[in-house]
């Protein structure tokens, strides 16, 4: 392996003469820099709004005079999303989400004020973080340093002298490769390091970190592969330059373009008004608590009358109008359930169909990964979409029970429980979604990316072949 | 055979420019129908939207006009639809419709905590932008002129031909190479943009501005490929230099336009203004009524003789209630809206040195589907949702049963004028870089013919 080495080290030398190649990489590095710090700035900024306004929105609710719970049912409480540490490094999705939700009673309303919504097209150039700088600025850099390793070689006819003096064509091509798999790493190395540095202050955990260097190695490893594989099977550098650009601008800008397109053609979503109206539908459907004659909640204040073995609904120790309240919250948040999982099967469904095509285009596989274990991809965002309708069910209910409960035992036209009631209300509690508990969103990233390793090793053995050949 | 011809035979006869050339007409042909197909989905949701809708209202109709009669139940229970159907250019150029929406259902309540209501989208679908001519153009025509035209001076020269070249007479060699390299790239982008335009009616003044674009876009390229080519000895070296330009361009200096602007302009007044609007509205219940009565007077003065009733609640209070609590945002939603006017403007002057920032803010203002096109959707809702309260009002002070045949009365939505416009500053500054460009590349082509 002396020879390899040998090769790999000339290549650093070569490498260190040409100019340009030295300014790209440093510009990238300062890019990553760059990119860490207004990233990580712009994060805590946005945790601290978030945090700011969390903490007002709840004092406010704490504020509220002596109210009838209904009131409090529809005051409501807003819950604003806390983003993942790690969501700097990769903001994934969080600039697309609306991370604000209110909610109340009998409704679900959306959440609003995503970034993306209140910026202009420029955000869709991409945001800089430094996931984006090495998931689609650093295979370009790598490209640029590798296209002419070998191909050079070949125009300047080194190449057959090489082979001539006892280099074998493997030693050739594993030498370059190593040679470009340590600049790669050192390509990544800032990013990485701001990410260990990240672990080793506990800010993030070390499985998500230690994963995330495992991922971007294996996504910056794929290609120097495939950069020196490709100089080694052309004639001329220039070939490789362009088969390889060619070859980025399908994998990292076309596909990731084009998949979604025909996903959303294929599966359409519902739109919130169409969902609203099967809704009220639905609701109808069962029954109208207000009319005396309706079946559905006739059979209800039977039962309730049962349970409390009394005759009439004036002899209820509780308020009968807060029990149907908390009888309706269970029927529309049922119906309500079940149109959102609908919506989110369908969004999933949609997904998948991107996801099947890495394969085609590993970044699609290094950016699932990469958002994953970042904790700002779609499946951390309908988790926290879950965690904040659970929530609000749980509290509605119980301004419900406070009204069923309470209620009777206060006289008057406008009867209104005291303040202190409110403090018993929970807060939200959001608690983030373990990345590691998702293996399956892990594990096919990194099936992709060592499968596209293996296949271009098979393909650099080849180049490796019929480098032999030209000695002969 | 004449010079032209020869020279569009040796262009093709190059395995590579054919390629890139094959390729751009794919991909603009590709963009022009999938912004189409887009197009038609998005009217198909609208068409089945309204369709939904008119059932839901029949409904609300068949439950509320009955009996009761209620003018308060039926402005409660009748939500409107207003939809923004996509503009004739919207094929070409997406923009913010794949996030914005352009269905929403509006009631006579509180404008203000209806109107920034998602729709339902796919974020990661949102993510990676929409696949449209606009992208073509910006994004991937750059790539091909750098195929095509970053060898015109380097190749002859690797060849060994450029002394013979320059000897031969008549000169013009060049510009005939160059010229005709750019009309089939503008021909492969516009073709394409033109069966699009015609099948969708579009406006031919707006077609002819986003060809107009197009040109010289792709100028400005073209005059960079041969300032670099002039510059630099090897077409490698060349090809490098004009892909990192290209990474700068329209990667990096979009993208780190974006990260200032987001941070030096923030956006919080939305959220603002949902968290005061809540405030003020709950508080309303607290307050007496008169004090609430009393700001609802002052902006609509017609109905002060009328805010007597009895009992503790009325509808005339309730929609008086939400209108005060719109007023007492007032503020807010300007200082909301300025914000974002703000984004928009610098992002615009920030296309005055990016030509491919530039060539986006014009397509798309062209195409009404930027930012300014949603503030013109959102600004015909509240218009529409004005007329809608005030078609309630009279019902409701002057206590007028809601019959069946009111229903029929309610205002419908209709959609609101395109906004579109043609972006003149932005289009005079890509004019400038794009003649600065092709000037100096036409100087650095000089000067290598006149070196040799």
């Amino acid at each position: 392996m002396t020879g390899a080495t040998l090769i790999a080290r000339e290549e650093w030398r070569a490498l260190l003469r040409n100019r340009a190649g030295l300014v790209a990489t440093a510009l990238l590095v300062l890019l990553v820099l760059v990119a860490s710090f207004t990233s990580l700035e712009r994060h805590s900024s946005i945790e601290a709004d978030r945090a700011h306004y969390q903490a007002t929105v709840d004092h406010a609710f704490d504020q509220q005079p002596d109210r009838h719970p209904h009131r409090m049912v529809h005051y409501g409480q807003f819950v604003f999303r806390p983003i993942a540490p790690l969501a700097f490094f990769d903001s994934g999705v969080d600039s697309f989400t609306g991370n604000i939700i209110f909610l109340e009673g009998h409704r679900q309303n959306s959440a609003n004020f995503a970034e993306a919504r209140q910026s202009s097209l420029l955000l869709r150039f991409g945001q800089l973080t430094p996931a984006f700088v090495l998931q689609t600025l650093a295979p370009l850099l790598l490209i640029f340093l590798g296209f002419a390793s070998v191909a050079r070689e070949r125009e300047r006819g080194t190449l057959r002298l090489m082979l001539a003096h006892g280099i074998n064509g493997r030693e050739l091509l594993l030498g370059k490769l190593l040679g470009h798999a340590a600049i790669a790493l050192a390509v990544g190395l800032p990013a990485f390091i701001v990410l260990l540095g990240f672990a080793l202050a506990g800010a993030a955990a070390w499985p998500e970190t230690l994963l995330m260097l495992g991922g971007y190695s294996a996504w910056l490893l794929l290609w120097v592969l495939l950069s020196v594989s490709a100089s080694a099977l052309v004639q001329r550098p220039r070939d490789a330059l362009a088969v390889l650009v060619g070859l980025w601008m399908v994998v990292v800008i076309l596909l990731p373009r084009v998949l979604p397109e025909v996903a959303a053609a294929r599966i359409s979503l519902d739109t919130k008004i169409e969902t609203e109206i099967v809704l009220h539908r639905e609701l109808a459907a069962i029954g109208d608590s207000h009319d005396p004659e309706d079946p559905y909640f006739n059979e209800f204040r039977e039962k309730v009358l049962a349970e409390y073995g009394v005759e009439s609904i004036e002899e209820l120790p509780v308020q009968y109008a807060g029990l149907v309240g908390i009888e309706g919250e269970r029927l529309t948040s049922a119906i309500y359930a079940e149109a959102a999982s609908r919506s989110a099967a369908r969004e999933s469904a949609q997904n998948r169909f991107v996801h099947a095509f890495s394969a085609l285009s590993p970044l699609l596989a290094i950016r699932q990964l990469s958002m994953t274990l970042a904790g700002s991809d779609a499946g951390a965002h309908s988790d926290f979409l879950q965690q904040a309708e659970d929530f609000r069910y749980r509290f509605v209910q119980q301004l419900n029970r406070m009204q069923a409960e309470l209620l009777p035992g206060i006289s008057g036209e406008d009867p209104r429980i005291s303040a202190t009631y409110w403090q018993d209300i929970p807060r939200f509690d959001y608690q983030a979604l373990d990345p590691l508990r998702r293996q399956e969103d892990i594990l096919w990233p990194f099936v992709v990316l060592v499968g596209w390793i293996g296949g271009l090793l098979t393909i650099a053995a080849f180049a490796a072949q019929r480098l032999e050949r030209i000695a002969k | 055979m004449t010079p032209v011809h020869a020279e569009a035979l040796l262009l093709l006869k190059s395995g590579r420019n054919l390629v890139a050339l094959l390729l751009l007409v794919a991909l603009s042909v590709a963009a022009v129908w999938s912004g189409s197909v887009q197009v038609s989905g998005q009217q198909e949701v609208i068409e089945r939207v309204a369709q939904a809708q008119e059932e839901d209202l029949a409904a609300v109709e068949q439950a509320q006009a009955g009996p009761r009669g209620d003018p308060g139940y039926a402005g409660y229970y009748a939500f409107m639809l207003t939809q923004d159907p996509p503009p004739a250019l919207a094929f070409a150029a997406m923009g913010l419709r794949d996030l914005q929406p352009y269905v929403l259902r509006v009631r006579a309540l509180g404008l203000q905590q209806q109107l920034y209501d998602a729709e339902i989208y796919n974020p990661e679908l949102a993510l990676p932008g929409v696949f449209d001519w606009a992208f073509v153009l910006v994004y991937l025509t750059p790539l091909v002129i750098i195929a095509l035209a970053h060898d015109l001076v380097t190749g002859e020269r690797e060849a060994g031909r450029l002394r013979l070249l320059l000897s031969l007479p008549g000169g013009g060699v060049w510009r005939r190479r160059v010229i005709l390299r750019y009309l089939l790239v503008v021909i492969a982008l516009g073709l394409p943009l033109i069966v699009g335009a015609c099948l969708a009616a579009a406006p031919m003044t707006g077609t002819a501005a986003m060809l107009l674009t197009a040109a010289l876009y792709c100028a400005f390229w073209f005059g960079l490929a041969l300032l670099l080519g002039s510059l630099l000895r090897a077409s490698t070296t060349a090809a490098a230099a004009m892909t990192g330009c290209w990474i700068v361009l329209t990667l990096i200096l979009p993208t780190l336009g974006n990260a200032v602007i987001a941070r030096a302009i923030p956006a919080g007044k939305g959220i603002d203004l949902t968290l005061a609007q809540r405030e003020a509205v709950h508080a309303g219940w607290d307050i007496p009524k008169s004090e609430t009565f009393e700001r609802f007077f002052s902006s609509h003065p017609q109905w002060r003789e009328k805010g007597q009733f009895e009992g503790r609640f009325h509808w005339k209070w309730y929609y008086a209630m939400h209108q005060v609590g719109d007023e007492a945002v007032a503020e807010d939603v300007v200082a909301y809206r300025t914000s974002l006017i703000a984004r928009e403007d610098w992002t615009r002057r920030l296309g005055y040195v990016l030509p491919g920032v530039g060539a986006m803010t014009i397509v798309h203002r062209l195409a009404d589907t930027d930012q300014l096109g949603q503030f013109a959707y959102q600004d015909s809702i509240a218009g529409f949702h004005e007329k809608l309260r005030h078609f309630y009002y009279p019902y409701l002070f002057n206590d007028r049963p809601f019959t069946r045949a009111d229903f029929n009365q309610i205002p419908r939505y209709a959609p609101r004028v395109q906004s579109d416009s043609l972006a003149v500053v932005s289009l005079l500054m890509l004019m400038l870089v794009a003649a600065l460009l092709a000037y100096l590349g036409a100087r650095g082509i000089a000067r290598v013919s006149g070196v040799q």
